[in-house]
């Protein structure tokens, strides 16, 4: 008989996890704490979580400033040792603007240079699409990746 | 806003009177604007050189490192350099990835900082 032992059914296991918040820049930390469990839970060592919380807030820079009438929304899905994140800029129905102004210190074309780089190291593979007419960034990440 | 303790020694008085800046936490997108004033703040007074102290920073990402790099041009072209303090192993991963760990001075410590050890 073969049985499994709880830290294989842990890490064969498939969970997703799905957040959504408005456009204010202070939720991203919210994506970075879900990012830390799901690492964990594939397994990913603290360099690697590192990796990851720092990957999953460079999706949202893809995405240039955001404004009171856009939100995100996080998929986080784990299967086994390897996390899939994508971020979806969203429009969010009767919501008021006012998170522009205080954005406009940031040279987003250099941040978005910067961005790449990171992602480029921090993930196993990266990128953006548009699905349904929406803008989707996303990461893929597998435990044991990173070369430091 | 920080000074940096003068040494004994005079011929370098002109080195550590560095304008300084202290952060904690997450340099995030949410912190970027602030971290923008303060070191703008830093230049009033027409200062070339800066020091960035983030040893007790946890997280970096590329908009507050634009922010950072922002500083060190500007520095730059007044003929100085931005100073980073940086201990947190991925922050000096970010460096390390952007390729910028030689374009900004990077110390372990204060006490590496321009003259901080004349005196002592």
């Amino acid at each position: 008989m073969n049985a499994m032992t709880a830290e294989q059914r842990q890490t064969s296991a498939r969970e997703v996890i799905e957040i959504s918040f408005p456009g204010s820049v202070e939720f991203v930390v919210l994506a970075r704490f879900t990012a830390a469990t799901i690492g964990a839970r594939a397994g990913f060592d603290l360099d690697e979580i590192d990796d990851l919380r720092l990957a999953v807030d460079e999706l949202s820079v893809s995405f240039g400033p955001l404004d009171g009438h856009t939100g995100l929304r996080y998929e986080f899905l784990r299967q086994g040792e390897t996390v899939s994140v994508r971020c979806t800029r969203e429009p969010i129905e009767g919501a008021e603007g006012g998170f522009q102004a205080e954005r406009e210190v940031i040279n987003w074309q250099q941040a978005r240079e910067l961005s790449e780089q990171l992602l480029d190291e921090l993930v196993t593979a990266h990128g953006r699409e548009v699905t349904a007419g929406r803008s989707v960034a996303w990461l893929t990440k597998h435990r044991g990746s990173t070369v430091r | 806003m920080d000074q940096i303790v003068a040494p004994s020694s005079p011929e370098r008085a002109e080195e550590v009177s560095l304008p300084t800046l202290e952060v904690d936490g997450e340099l995030d997108l949410a912190v970027a604007p602030w971290l923008h004033d303060q070191l703008d703040a830093l230049f009033v007074g027409g200062a070339a050189s800066i020091v960035v102290d983030q040893s007790e920073a946890t997280f970096l990402d590329s908009t507050a490192l634009g922010v950072l790099v922002g500083a060190m041009n500007r520095c730059h072209e007044r003929g100085g350099r931005a100073h980073l303090v940086v201990t947190e192993p991925q922050i000096l991963r970010v460096l390390t990835i952007t390729g910028l760990t030689d374009a900004f001075s990077l110390h372990a410590g204060r006490a590496e900082l321009p003259g901080e050890g004349a005196g002592k």
